[in-house]
């Protein structure tokens, strides 16, 4: 169980191209997610974390440094081969949902597996495990439009998850929703992570999300700054995350 | 300042900037082409068969500028949905509002006049371009056209200058008119289409029955007459809308739930698209097609009539060819021919007449067109009358009997003896004895049917060129027509081409503005779905599998149209074909044309619509 679904090393994003205005947005950042693992990124508004995010999900290309997912070094593969890996090795959930508002709940979780080329025999019973998983049998034939913000966010936690990803990455999961379903939705991520062994990265500025993660990457100015475990409850979790927090603001103020 | 940060903000949405200038620029083309063939009123009255033409070019140009009144307002929409959130986050940095209303009626009206001149200098070009090419299909002079027609750019410009501005002011009021809150939250606004199962299933069902009903009554048109075409026109029109607002996505929707399909690939996504886009579109869909369908219909009308010409011509002349006093060359050619039918006959032409032999005619009676009653088409049949006098003449001179009237056509028609042919003199048919005091050189001439008239046009225009020289001989003035066959297949031809260029020309110019309808409706749509394909991208799908998703989407939606208007035309023609003897012959050039305009547009759009949603890739 012990191998690393995510190895990142020396890993650098500059912005910019080179006679241009520069901006180094991820310097040497190295870390590793165990399989299984439930991991937190945080750090202030600008910090880097969504570069992080979308350099590890390969929608962005890294400017040095290597990642390794399951296995594979994807810093060297090409525009097709990062799309195929994409589909098939992870999962992604995005704040603003990003559900196709066209398809409905069914096939939106069912477009993984289509484009996988899973035969259409075997789609049905796997999106309704997924569906019941996330609590959303109910409103499988409806058009994302009719939905409530908490139940969009399961159905594309669900998407993320049907075509059992390697890894599920997480933007701000919970940034647009209200405090009940933010709750709710992180303890279905947890309930995935404990009994399904879902890996999972989770960039969050919000401290109340981020105490649901087993450990906590901090980042500043593009760099890891901190990491904190839990082996508390939660709620002495949330405590240390806060005066982590509380950190970043003292050294700024003084400058 | 702002007009700073407009300029900036045009320069970087420059790609939907241009879709709606390329939109409006085409547009003031075909607008300016039209009008360059419909006002120039001494070119339609000259080269018109029919003096209606005149009245369709007026409605004509009604039609069109109603189209384009519709083309400017989805335009004014499209840059209005560019614009909304921009100009709000100004006003929530507190531009006041009277600055940003005017700003955009600069905005809007500076596009409106950059488009007008490009417009214009296309439209030019496309006149010559489509006048050119079918002037030459139709082997037609068409003097008088002409591309650059000030008063058609007058036209333009006044009708498209107040047009802008109609529009720039609403456009401002309207922005005026809104908060910030409602500017800020446009974009936000979903697309929610409820569709009703048995209400789509009754549309779809009387979709069909009033397309049946309207296409019994066009090929039965020879019965109902009138009532068929009326009834045509109220069951075919709702019926088409019924297609698109019913039938259609009853089908979309009937192929969504077919899993495997569904399920494959990006099939899901792409039928999704199709299925919302068409319920958005259907007043637009239904309209390009029944356009699709009078442009059409136009133009193959137009076609059909040009090879009806023929027929027509032949409707006066039971022989194919009359050649007098045949020259060698006359006789060579004559061998170039397959001749069914050949007689030779003998007369005598003086200062004071043309004498015909009696016995040469009788012998060998030619066969005429004759009329066996009041308003039918005359029927071919030889000459079998009589002509037991001595003395018989054309009309009737004195000491003589008139003809019988068969032979009065045999020899004024058939024979061409005719005024234009040997100027005022009386003709006269004599009894051998009679045609021996004639005091002149004997003549000959000689009738001849061929198998095919079409096949040997070049062949008759040699000879025609001789009988004309001839006949200058006599008349001792040039000659335009001498009258025979092909001199009246020539005259038909110049005559008809003439409206039927203009059939082509109108035809044509309806099927380039409803496809680019089509396609700036397509285009101005397309905003609302760059997130989705950027949400696609994110999940992994390949960038040629999201080509491929475009290129058939946008393939169906120009498709179903096409092919709606394409099944009215070609069912339509049944109303012609009692007038036309083969409606269908030469179809396939009107339809060959119309897929052209309509795969450029295609392209195009897919072309624009992939600039605009396709992410970029890193
Ligand atoms: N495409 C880009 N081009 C240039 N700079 C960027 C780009 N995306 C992000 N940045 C910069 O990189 C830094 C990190 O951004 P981001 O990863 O979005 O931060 P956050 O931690 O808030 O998610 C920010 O200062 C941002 O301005
Ligand atoms: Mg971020």
């Amino acid at each position: 169980m012990n191998q690393p679904v995510l190895h990142v090393s020396h890993l650098d994003k500059v912005y910019g191209k080179k006679n241009e205005n520069q901006y180094h947005a991820l310097k040497d950042v190295n870390f590793d997610i165990q399989s299984g693992e439930f991991v937190g990124i945080m750090g202030p508004s600008g910090a880097g974390k969504t570069t992080l995010l979308n350099v590890i999900s390969t929608l962005d290309q890294s400017t040095s440094g290597t990642i390794e997912i399951a296995g594979t070094n994807i810093t060297a593969m090409k525009q097709n081969q990062l799309a195929d890996f994409r589909s098939e090795q992870l999962g992604f959930i995005f704040q603003d949902f990003n559900l196709l508002e066209n398809l409905t709940v069914y096939e939106n979780i069912a477009l993984p597996l289509s484009l996988k080329g899973v035969p259409s025999k075997d789609i049905k019973p796997n999106v309704l495990k997924v569906a019941s998983k996330l609590g959303i049998q109910e409103i499988i034939d409806k058009y994302p439009v009719t939905i409530s913000g908490g139940q969009k966010q399961r159905v594309a936690a669900a998407r993320a998850l049907v075509h059992e990803p390697a890894m599920v990455l997480a933007d701000e999961p919970t940034g647009a929703l209200d405090s009940k379903n933010a709750k709710s939705l992180m303890e279905t991520l947890v309930h995935l992570n404990e009994n399904h062994h879902t890996s999972i990265m989770l960039v969050t500025h919000d401290p109340l999300s981020a105490s649901y993660c087993q450990r906590i990457l901090f980042i500043q100015d593009g760099q890891l700054y901190k990491e904190i475990h839990r082996d508390t409850t939660r709620n002495s979790f949330h405590q240390e995350i806060l005066d982590v927090l509380a950190e970043f603001a003292t050294p700024n103020e003084l400058d | 300042m702002l007009v700073k940060l407009t300029i900036s903000s045009m320069r970087k949405m420059f790609k939907d900037y241009l879709v709606l200038l390329f939109g409006l620029t085409i547009s003031i083309a075909i607008f300016y082409m039209f009008q360059t063939l419909a006002q120039n009123k001494a070119f339609i009255e000259s080269n018109a068969m029919i003096s209606s033409v005149v009245f369709i070019f007026h409605v004509g140009s009604v039609i069109l500028g109603f189209i384009t009144i519709f083309y400017i307002f989805y335009a004014t929409s499209f840059i209005q949905t560019l614009r909304q959130k921009e100009m709000a986050m100004y006003m929530t940095l507190g531009a006041k509002k009277g600055k940003i209303t005017q700003l955009m009626f600069f905005e809007t009206f500076f596009i409106g006049v950059i488009s007008l001149v490009v417009g214009i200098f296309l439209g030019i070009g496309l006149a010559v371009g489509i006048a050119e090419l079918f002037m030459w299909q139709l082997d037609f002079q068409g003097e008088g056209f002409k591309a650059i027609y000030p008063s058609s750019i007058l036209t333009t410009v006044i009708f498209y200058i107040v047009l802008f501005l109609l529009t720039s002011l609403v456009n401002a009021w309207q922005i005026g008119r809104k908060n910030v809150l409602d500017l800020l939250k446009a974009e936000q606004k979903q697309d929610i289409v409820k569709t009703n199962g048995i209400k789509t299933f009754i549309g779809a069902l009387l979709a069909i029955i009033l397309i049946g009903i309207g296409y019994y009554a066009m090929t039965e048109i020879e019965k109902l007459q009138q009532f068929g075409v009326i009834l045509a026109t109220v069951t075919i029109i709702p019926g088409t809308y019924f297609i698109f607002i019913s039938l259609l996505p009853y089908v979309v929707k009937k192929l969504k739930q077919n899993r495997r399909l569904n399920e494959t690939g990006i099939n899901s996504f792409t039928l999704g698209q199709l299925r919302f886009r068409m319920l958005h579109l259907t007043q637009v869909l239904g309209t390009v097609a029944m356009l699709i369908a009078l442009g059409l219909g136009a133009m193959t009308a137009g076609i059909s009539f040009y090879h009806n010409i023929e027929t027509q011509s032949s409707m006066y002349h039971a022989n194919d060819v009359v050649i007098h006093q045949p020259t060698e060359e006359d006789l060579q050619t004559l061998k170039e021919m397959t001749i069914t039918e050949q007689h030779a006959y003998s007369y005598k032409i003086n200062d004071n007449g043309i004498y015909y032999l009696k016995q040469d005619l009788v012998e060998n009676a030619p066969e005429v067109k004759a009329y066996d009653a009041e308003f039918e088409l005359p029927k071919t049949k030889r000459v079998n009358e009589p002509l037991p006098a001595a003395r018989y003449s054309l009309n009737g001179e004195e000491g003589t009997e008139e003809l019988p009237e068969n032979w009065w056509t045999a020899i004024s028609t058939e024979l061409n003896t005719s005024y234009n042919m040997f100027g005022s003199l009386p003709v006269y048919v004599l009894n051998a004895e009679e045609y021996q005091k004639v005091e002149a050189d004997e003549q000959s001439v000689i009738l001849v049917q061929v198998d095919d008239f079409m096949n040997y046009l070049s062949q008759f225009e040699t000879i025609n060129d001789n009988q004309t020289e001839l006949a200058e001989t006599y008349l001792r003035k040039p000659v335009e027509n001498n009258g025979g066959k092909y001199g009246n297949y020539l005259a038909f031809k110049s005559i008809a081409s003439g409206t039927i260029f203009m059939g082509l020309f109108l035809g044509v110019a309806f099927l380039m503005m409803m496809a680019s309808v089509l396609m700036f409706k397509l285009l101005s749509s397309a905003g609302a779905d760059v997130h989705r394909y950027h949400m696609l991208r994110k999940i992994g799908v390949r960038r040629s599998l999201l080509k491929r998703s475009i290129y058939r989407e946008l393939f169906l939606l120009f498709l179903f149209p096409a092919l709606v208007g394409l099944v009215h035309v070609i069912v339509g023609m049944q109303m012609f074909s009692f007038i036309i003897i083969e409606p269908y012959t030469k179809i396939w050039i009107p339809i060959s044309i119309f897929f052209v305009i309509y795969g450029i547009y295609y392209l195009i759009t897919v072309h624009l619509y992939k600039r605009i949603v396709l992410p970029k890739e890193v």
